[in-house]
């Protein structure tokens, strides 16, 4: 059987599947100051249901890194950089202890200018008798030419805990992303890999042999030993938790949108033929643009305690909220007080709701049933507007080929999910608002958890095969290799899917489970003087993101 | 953290499935490591910076500028047609205030094409900047317009099309025409009678470099635009004065080039042509977009480059210094339209045109109302190796009702008459544009 563990900022909520459904479930509230004691108490009571044996499979989403980079519990970082001509490198110092040596690499993977060694063995003394053990080393083009930071890890070899290198991250270009992508990694190493023992006893303890996995912002997952030495790409996985439940429960087969309509915000996600997209370089983390990939999400300020603002002019929701709803003993009314006095919903005490609608209103010459509703109205419609601009920019987003631009796919939802606690109450709202059919699923108090519990591994690679200098890179497999003049692009298309594969196979995935897709290929002529002088390639295979097809069955409903 | 001090749009569309031919410079590849650069810089994460998808042009967006025979699908392609509408985009961004300006990193490029086009010359079939600025003026009304061509060779086409018209500042900074294609932009090349002096030519001898350039700017283009007052600034953005570039001999750096921008401090950028597509167009592109973001770019520069190496030499110095003084004095006071002649009423100049790219020779007559109240009819007649006789008659922007009625009575004659071919009528007062077949 299947167990999640979907560690979130206010409940911890774990589930058991088996082929028939849902076995056991929990929700516990999060101890804050001990994700793993959440951890360990989510899985007791879930052993104590099924027995140690019957799991066959853990897959853990935590904030553990996430709150450790927020909360500034992360190890400072030594980060060696090199730049060559651009931007300048300052323009993405991370921390303190950030050095720019000397040396460059061109956009075709050539060195131009040869990294500084002496320097930075001078650079790396001093941070160590500084007492720093945690190492990033990023050069620019490190994709296509991975050799100054290989060099630069050499020279740290033996002497730090954790060295990551920028190019182990993605093949996708971005020198600041990939700066930043390294530096966070080695921040939250020490931790993380201490979380990691810490959890592989708590199992063993449990009696439990379960193969461990994590899940990844992207709504894949990846084997905690994997994610031992890659830990920054269990950041920011809460969101996708909650888009794989819905992916699990319901049966979502066509382009359609998510609304997830929470307390403070509501999270828009959007599905293309039934997967949900990705966002195309990467997330930010604590305001830095990285290469983790992620779920693509848009979060705006209207939810159920947002606040209710009334002027002559406009009656509006948040986007900020100053606590609880007035029916709960807040001080200010919120979008939950509008949806009391319209008799939508009946929460709390709604005689306070109305009060404090009644106080906003009257100063304006309003009554509180015409701010009420004109509040839900503008509610409903924010909500529209930004599903309209999420869809626009998707479909707007730049391509290359004039065939792209004439033929490409453009997505056209035609459902709408809702999902979230008021969701049910302005599901009639909505359908108004939206031509697209409205659904709000069957509430499920743990579909985050069964997201992660049956979530499959995503991983892609990138393949870059420059035939005129001889040179092949797959950086997030650590391939660099001579390349002959001949090699085509059916042969690095075939090679990508291969390597890929084999990847998924080697971390013990089941290859069937996880369709390979590819999603960039390109060869373009290269010519010098006139002449033909070699192909450059590239090619990008992904396993999207999907649920386990074996359980999915066991857990669908009618949505 | 970096912010873009003036906000910027770049439509970035590098028509990865078109080429004019396999080992042509413009092909698949020429923008490849351009956008690698980019991207690797992270110039789209910058906040204030945003990518941007091109619109498609129309055929009436083709047709409001160009004479196109025999009509303007069998002289385009839908390459064209993105090129320009990456342009109209990139204007679109600016004059929506999306952005405070714009870049159309695009190709094909257009700068050669004329008023009249038979075919492609110079890698150009249509204007881009012309389709993009006529767009802008029949959305926004008459606005004045200054560009300024910073391509090594010279904006012929761009001259031509807007060689009558006074509203707008046509200036081209260019390898001397005596030692590269097309052998036009000399400084007496002033515009016609009704526009003299708002067509400015700088031809720079073979060598020039950053010193040149920027002396070139600072002492004709800036002082003159200063005159013209214009609502907009474009820039068309050729980038193959480059020292590396294969087909020129000029000696400009990337360094040269971000400071030029900064200092025309254009509202929109097009690019136009360039073809060391390894060695400078990455690097002056990035360059082109920090100056225009208000972004520093002292770090641009190219692998290995070393300034000493590419320094103009003094005679070189000497006579930009002087052929720059003149051409200032040229363009403020200009003496008289040049080669041409006056028959009742009408200014009229002989051209003989050579498509290098398609290999068509044209012959062509443009004559020009002198009108006392606008800036005139002007009719264009015109014959090929690829087409027989036909006409074009254009009644521009603010043309008076004479004017107006002219053209379409030249139009409607040449229909009775029967000589042409094929005949195309542009009325930019009415908004009306019509074609007819013999």
């Amino acid at each position: 059987m299947l167990c999640g563990i979907d560690v979130g900022g206010t409940h911890t909520d774990a589930v058991l599947i088996g082929p028939e459904g849902v076995v056991a479930c929990a929700k516990l509230p999060t101890n804050h100051d001990d994700l793993l004691a959440s951890i360990r108490e989510a899985l007791s009571s879930i052993v104590a249901v099924a027995g140690p044996a019957a799991i066959d499979r853990l897959t853990l989403s935590t904030t553990l890194t996430t709150n450790a980079i927020i909360e500034g519990t992360a190890d400072a970082v030594g980060v060696l950089v090199s730049g060559g001509p651009g931007i300048d490198p300052e323009a993405y110092r991370q921390g303190g202890h950030y050095h720019v040596l000397a040396g460059a690499i061109d956009h075709r993977g050539r060195e131009t200018a040869a990294v500084d060694l002496d320097a930075a063995r001078d650079v790396v003394d001093a941070w160590l008798a500084e007492g720093l053990r945690a190492f990033a080393a990023v050069t620019k083009f490190s994709t296509r030419c991975p050799d100054q930071e290989l060099a630069l890890r050499d020279v740290l070899a033996g002497r730090a805990d954790c060295v990551s290198l920028g190019h182990e991250f993605s093949g996708r270009l971005g020198f600041g992303r990939r700066i930043a992508t390294a530096c966070l990694n080695s921040a939250v190493w020490r931790v993380y890999n201490r979380f990691c023992d810490a959890v592989e006893q708590s199992v063993a303890d449990l009696g439990m042999t379960a193969a461990i996995n994590v899940l990844k912002a992207d709504g894949g997952t990846m084997p905690l030993s994997v994610s031992r030495t890659q830990p920054v790409q269990s950041i920011l996985s809460g969101p996708a938790a909650s888009v794989m439940g819905i992916i699990a429960v319901c049966d979502i087969a066509e382009d359609s949108v998510i609304l997830d309509i929470g307390g403070t915000t509501t999270d828009i996600a959007v599905f293309a033929a039934g997967a949900p997209l990705i966002e195309n370089e990467g997330i930010a983390i604590d305001g830095r643009p990285t290469l983790v990939r992620a779920l693509r999400t848009r979060s705006i300020g209207v939810g159920g305690d947002s606040a209710v603002t009334v002027s002559r002019l406009a009656i509006e929701v948040g986007p900020r909220r100053f606590g609880p709803p007035m029916a709960l003993g807040g001080k200010v009314p919120t979008l939950i007080d509008a949806l009391n006095v319209q008799n939508v919903i009946a929460v709390g005490d709604p005689r306070a709701s109305y009060q404090g609608l009644l106080d906003a209103a009257t100063p304006h010459g309003f009554d509180p049933e015409e701010v009420a509703e004109a509040a839900i109205l503008n509610a409903v419609n924010q909500i529209r507007s930004e599903v309209a601009a999420v869809v626009r920019e998707i479909n707007d987003r730049p391509v290359y080929t004039i065939f792209e631009l004439l033929e490409g796919r453009q997505v056209r939802p035609t459902r709408v999910y809702v999902m979230g606690g008021p969701a049910l109450a302005l599901s009639a709202l909505l359908q108004d608002a939206f031509s697209e059919e409205v659904i709000v699923p069957e509430s499920f108090a743990v579909a985050n958890a069964i997201g992660a519990a049956l979530a499959r591994p995503t991983f892609s690679v990138e393949l870059f095969a420059d035939t005129a200098a001889g040179r092949l890179t797959i950086p997030s497999l650590g391939v660099a290799r001579s390349v002959s003049g001949n090699y085509s692009q059916a042969a690095a298309e075939g090679e990508a899917g291969a390597s890929l594969r084999d990847y998924l196979a080697s971390i013990g995935a089941d290859v069937d489970d996880a369709p390979i897709e590819t999603v960039e290929l390109s060869s373009f002529p290269m010519v010098e003087g006139q002449e033909l002088a070699g192909y450059n390639i590239r090619v990008a295979c992904q396993v999207r993101p999907g649920v386990s097809g074996a359980y999915k069955q066991a857990v669908s409903k009618q949505c | 953290m970096l912010k873009a001090r003036h906000p910027l749009g770049i439509v970035f569309f590098p028509a990865y499935d078109w080429a004019i031919s396999p080992t042509h410079p413009e092909r698949q590849e020429r923008l490849l490591y351009t956008q690698d650069q980019l991207r690797e810089e992270g110039v789209f994460d910058i906040p204030g910076v945003t990518e941007l998808k091109p619109d498609l042009a129309t055929a009436e967006d083709v047709a409001r500028v160009h004479f196109c025979f025999p009509d303007v699908p069998a002289v385009t392609t839908t390459s064209h047609l993105i090129s320009a509408g990456g342009a109209i985009r990139a204007a679109r961004t600016v004059m929506e205030k999306e952005a405070e300006r714009a870049f159309a990193l695009v190709r094909p490029p257009g700068h050669h094409a004329m008023k009249v086009v038979h075919g492609s010359r110079g890698f150009c079939n249509i204007n881009i900047e012309a389709v993009m600025v006529e767009w802008l003026r029949e959305r926004y009304g008459p606005l004045r317009v200054a560009i300024v061509d910073t391509d090594c060779h010279h904006g012929d086409g761009t001259q031509d099309v807007y060689w009558n018209d006074p509203d707008t500042l046509f200036i081209s900074l260019h390898q001397d025409g005596r030692t590269l294609y097309p052998g036009t932009g000399f400084p007496l090349e002033l515009g016609g009678p009704r526009a003299l002096g708002t067509t400015v030519n700088v031809p720079l001898p073979p060598g020039t470099s950053d010193q040149g350039f920027l002396f070139a700017m600072r002492e004709v283009v800036m002082p003159l635009i200063e005159d013209f007052k214009p609502d907009l600034v474009i820039n068309s953005a050729g980038q193959d004065n480059h020292f590396s570039d294969p087909i020129t001999d000029m000696a400009f750096s990337a360094q040269g080039y971000a400071q030029l921008t900064e200092m025309l401090g254009a509202d929109i950028a097009v690019l136009e042509g360039g073809y060391a597509i390894q060695g400078a167009l990455p690097y002056v592109n990035l360059g082109l977009v920090l100056s225009m973001a208000g972004l520093d770019y002292s770090h641009v520069r190219e692998p290995g480059f070393d300034p000493a190496a590419v320094r103009q030499s003094d005679k070189v110095t000497g006579y930009i210094e002087e052929v720059c003084r003149d051409i200032v004095k040229e363009a403020r006071h200009p003496r008289g339209p040049g080669k041409g002649e006056t028959v009742n009423g009408w200014f009229s100049r002989r051209k003989t045109l050579y498509y290098d790219t398609d290999a068509i020779t044209e012959y062509q007559t443009e004559s020009v109302r002198l009108c006392d109240h606008c800036r005139g009819v002007v009719k264009y007649e015109t014959e090929s190796t690829r087409n027989p006789l036909c006409l074009g008659v254009e009644a521009p922007i603010g043309a008076c009702e004479r004017c107006v009625d002219e053209a379409y009575r030249i139009y409607e004659a040449g229909q009775i008459k029967g000589e042409y071919r094929h005949l195309a009528l542009m009325d930019r007062v009415g908004k009306n544009y019509l074609s007819f077949t013999g």
